[in-house]
């Protein structure tokens, strides 16, 4: 199985390579082909580990005496993020083969090598940190993530999206101090990087390394204090903000914290009090920022931030002993990848037809383009956790572990209401821009849209199969 | 300690083909055999530099010269450092001196004696990283100086020639430093010893470090790291850096960055493994630790502001030796081991940067970045080459330089340098985005109308694309000798050449994971 996983990662960077030998007209090609091919490996990997009944499988790939360097691990958990990953990786790289052409309203373009090759490598990078179990692949993969965004955010090369590009680079890589403070702690107290190796740490030595990470996971995952780069950096292609900002530059904060929680066997509480308390405070922060924006993709990328939010207080709340909250969060991560997705790729799909994508001019899309309009509606009530969408399941799980650990920690139950008071603001929020946007008669640039190519149709089409579909795989899976 | 013929042929492969170079007569263009002489010259330098250092690693050490030539691990690594970066630059040099020449830059002659010095250069960096006498090695350093700034020289325009002078200048004024260090370490040992004349041999002073009187040890210390340090562009005596690297022909600053820097600090690591077993690790490592932390602390923002390509680039070179100064301060295996490993890992990524900055020139005919824009639109393989270098030196994974630099700054919390790694790792983050600064400003973007597209020649890609693939290479998987190599010399600096334990070696290859033994201490 560690094989499989091995193509997971290897498969889209070989693509990569490919992509950047040959001559232009064949990098989407190589790319979706490469992607592909990924999910292919990733699907039978997930059904032989599931077929062998879900024990957990590692391997180390580089050791450097008695010090592990380089392994891999494949469990439930790494299992469905990459399943996430992965497809949705591909599914991007066939919506950019339409989205990047000379039709696009917004911006025309024919999608340079550069970009296929990076998106690849981008898949292959994150399909490493998701499989890998010491702190120093964890590290490597995060800065590999880091400069395949730098280069994606910037790829129209105007000085503002260059500038974006660096400020997201930047910000990542300050945050990325942490996991370097975290693996060599982790080194010098154990003389290994392996993340199991967290459990042998005295308390001290838990909670430096767990802060640590975690500082490094606020970088990636844009929460306070390091939450600036992400609305920049929606100077992207709509389909890179779509990847990065739903299934994996951020999801790498919360994922490694998982891992590492997952690791330590019992993490210390000041964990999860720091963790909870800067949640809470950047989902406040998020929520405010969501009331002046009128573009649509800034909204997603204050949303994007709340959401992140919402995984972060489930895994401080699952240091307090919540196994649910925990559960939750990692659902949460494969639901929300599949929901986030969908809503960007809507923002790509209006932009692309319409050529702008300002939700106050934007209005009676149901009528004029039927399946956008749907899509909008399935993504705006399915990230703001409306049943029977996918969001609700694991929202639910998050709120129903914060209460249950609670009973023991008074304060808990003010930071989980504050928490439930948002996911409700949030949701009303987004009913207003959805009744205002959806229904209607079209006003002019609506009226006058391009018909959507049909491949970014069929991604659409999946994505809202799958806003309803995940959370139940994923409670399947989860058990 | 075996006595080999080696480090005869080694040293006199290079002199030889410099006198014969300087012997061709002038023709009224590039003369072929001039560059065939050259080719053969940096091809025999490659060669033995590897079997000589196969020899170190397999037989121990090799003498020659009555001691006064010595390769040990630690010299096996400066040595081949030489001949890789050497025998590669030297490559470089075919195309963009050619280039030169046509364009009329340079003229036959100076085609002659630029590649008539380059060997000698080789030949002097050689020496000083061979001797084990510490009057030769001050003699060589010296002798490095002389070579090299007729090459920072070459082209004779005014900027040029006064880059040279200041060069010429600052490094004899430092190295004379450098001469009192090496007298007073030696007045010192001839006073203690039971043979006086031992005392000028390296390996009697280490292995007899502990009857030298220590406020002259340390005296002498102070003297050395001046003196080599404004030669291997310490802060604040890195003045003639950014000037020499910046006018020299490309590949001659890449030889200067990657290689001439290595080798004063290759004399300055000699004095700190006598200086610990004199008076202790922590003096020395103090010293050590201050100028590093400034020389990181500077150069960090001054190579941000940097508007000149090959400026940035040196300052970028002033940063990573302050890095390598870190590494030797924090002191331990793992810090003396992480500071080799950097000085061998720069060395291949900023002579690769180097390189890729002959290209813009040959390009563009400028290094000033706000003229330089789209690079990857007019030579796609050099703005490939360029990007990759520039993350690469900007420390991010999968290249080397993140393998040293994670060692280093494991090394500084392990020494228990919490602050003093952290300020530094956040000051490493203003080189970032200087880097990113080239990528974006430079490499991409729209490409003036005035540069013709297409990239430069196979033959100065070719020896860029060997760079890339030793970054890469020892980004992945440094190769089981250097590791053994690395942490041999690391050994020798912290212990004084006496025995030690073996390093591990590196293991590739699925296998189950590693048993955790942990909390036991």
């Amino acid at each position: 199985m560690i094989d499989l996983a091995l193509a997971t990662i290897l498969l889209p960077v070989a693509g990569a390579v490919l992509v950047a030998l040959s001559p232009h007209a064949a990098a989407k090609w190589i790319c979706q082909l490469f992607a592909a091919l990924a999910v292919v490996a990733v699907l039978t990997l997930a059904f032989q580990f599931s077929e062998a009944g879900k024990v957990p499988v590692s391997a180390t790939l580089i050791a450097y005496g008695d010090t592990a360097i380089l392994g891999f691990t494949v469990d439930t958990v790494s299992v469905l993020v990459a399943v996430a990953v992965v497809a949705i990786g591909f599914l991007i790289a066939v919506y950019s083969g339409a989205y990047l052409s000379a039709g696009n309203r917004e911006h025309p373009d024919t999608g340079r090598r550069r970009f296929f090759a990076f998106l690849a490598l981008f898949v292959g990078a994150m399909a490493g940190l998701v499989f890998t179990d010491t702190l120093i692949g964890q590290l490597v993969f995060f800065e590999i993530t880091g400069a395949c965004s730098w280069a994606l955010i910037g790829y129209y090369e105007k000085p503002k999206s260059l500038y974006s590009a660096a400020k997201a680079l930047i910000i990542t890589h300050v945050a990325s101090l942490g996991l370097y403070v975290a693996a060599s702690v982790l080194f010098l107290e154990t003389h290994t990087f392996s993340l199991s190796a967290i459990a042998d740490l005295g308390a001290t030595g838990k909670t430096i390394v767990l802060i640590a990470i975690l500082v490094a996971a606020w970088g990636k995952s844009a929460q306070l204090p390091f939450h600036m780069w992400l609305p920049d950096a929606m100077e992207a292609p709509t389909p890179i903000s779509a990847y990065l900002h739903a299934a994996s530059m951020v999801k790498v904060g919360v994922y490694i914290v998982a891992r590492a929680l997952m690791s330590s066997n019992g993490a210390p509480e000041i964990v999860g009090w720091v963790g909870s308390a800067m949640a809470i405070v950047t989902l406040i922060y998020g929520f405010v920022m969501y009331l002046p924006q009128a573009d649509l993709k800034r909204l997603l990328a204050y949303s994007t931030i709340t959401q992140l939010a919402y995984i972060f207080l489930a895994l401080s709340l699952s240091v307090f002993g919540s196994k649910l909250a925990f559960n939750g969060a990692i659902a949460h991560v494969f639901n929300h990848a599949f929901a986030k997705t969908l809503f960007f790729l809507v923002a790509g799909a209006l932009s692309y037809t319409t050529g702008t994508r300002m939700l106050p001019v934007l209005r009676g899309v149901l009528s004029k383009a039927p399946l956008i309009g749907v899509a909008f509606v399935v993504a705006a009530l399915a990230i703001t956790g409306v049943p029977p969408f996918n969001g609700f399941f694991s929202k639910f799980a998050i709120f129903a572990g914060g209460f249950s650990v609670s009973q023991a920690h008074p304060l808990l139950y003010v930071l989980v209401v504050i928490a439930l008071v948002e996911s409700v603001g949030s949701f009303a929020w987004f009913l207003k821009w959805v009744g205002w946007t959806v229904p209607g008669k079209p006003t002019e640039p609506v009226a006058a849209a391009a018909p959507l190519p049909l491949a970014m149709g069929f991604v659409l089409v999946v994505l809202i199969a799958m806003s309803v579909c995940s959370s139940f795989i994923a409670a399947a899976w989860l058990g | 300690m075996t006595s080999s013929v080696l480090p005869y042929l080694l040293l006199f492969g290079p002199l030889v083909g410099a006198l014969a170079i300087f012997a061709v007569p002038v023709g009224t263009g590039p003369s072929r055999v001039v560059e065939a002489l050259h080719v053969a010259s940096i091809t025999a330098v490659l060669a033995l530099a590897l079997v000589a250092g196969g020899t170190a690693l397999a037989a121990g050490p090799i003498s020659a010269f009555d001691h006064w030539l010595l390769i040990d691990p630690l010299a096996a690594i400066f040595i081949g450092l030489v001949g890789v970066v050497g025998f590669l630059t030297g490559l470089y040099s075919l195309g963009y001196i050619r280039h030169d020449v046509a364009h009329g830059l340079l003229t036959p002659a100076r085609h002659k004696l630029y590649y008539g010095f380059f060997n000698l250069f080789l030949f002097t960096m050689l020496l000083a990283v061979t001797a084990n006498n510490i009057v030769m090695m001050w003699v060589a350093i010296e002798a490095t100086t002389l070579g090299s700034a007729f090459l920072v020289g070459i082209y004779g325009k005014r900027s040029s020639l006064e880059a040279a002078w200041k060069y010429v200048i600052i490094c004899t004024v430092g190295v004379a430093f450098g001469l009192y260090g090496t007298v007073l370490t030696f007045a010192n040992g001839s006073e203690v010893l039971a043979d006086p004349e031992g005392a000028i041999l390296w390996t009697t002073l280490v292995a007899n470090a502990r009857l030298l009187d220590p406020m002259l040890a340390k005296l002498a210390f102070v003297f050395v790291l001046i003196g080599f340090g404004t030669k291997a562009g310490i802060f604040p005596m890195h003045a003639w850096l950014p000037d020499a690297h910046s006018e020299a022909p490309s590949p001659v600053s890449a030889l200067l960055s990657g290689v001439l820097l290595k080798c004063a600090l290759f004399v300055i690591i000699r004095y700190y493994a006598i200086t610990i077993q004199a008076v202790g690790p922590e003096f020395p490592q103090m010293l050590l630790l201050v100028l590093g932390f400034l020389s990181v602390g500077v150069a960090s923002f001054l190579f941000f502001v940097q508007q000149d390509l090959k400026r940035k680039l040196a300052y970028s070179s002033v940063e990573h030796i302050g890095l390598i100064l870190l590494g030797l301060g924090f002191g331990g295996p793992l810090g003396i081991g992480a500071a080799l490993l950097h000085a061998v890992n720069h060395s291949f990524a900023k002579a690769l940067l180097f390189c890729g900055s002959g290209n813009v020139l040959i390009k563009y005919g400028s290094r000033d970045l706000g003229t330089v824009k789209g690079l990857l639109r007019v030579a796609p393989v050099s703005g490939v080459l360029m990007m990759a270098g520039a993350l690469a030196l900007a420390g991010f994974p999968p290249f080397n330089v993140f393998v040293s630099e994670f060692m280093v700054f494991n090394a500084g919390l392990g020494a228990g340098w919490v602050w003093l790694t952290l300020a530094s790792a956040l000051l490493l983050t203003v080189t970032v985005a200087g880097f990113v600064q080239i990528v974006s400003g430079s490499v991409l973007g729209k490409a003036p109308e005035s540069v013709r597209k297409g990239d430069v020649g196979v033959a100065a890609l070719a020896p860029m694309v060997v760079l890339m693939a030793l970054v890469l290479a020892f980004g992945f998987a440094v190769p089981g000798p250097v590791t053994t190599l690395v942490g041999r010399a690391a050994e020798l600096v912290e212990r004084g050449g006496k025995a030690a334990a073996e390093p591990p070696t590196v293991i590739y290859g699925l296998s189950t994971p590693l048993r955790v033994e942990a909390a036991s201490r």
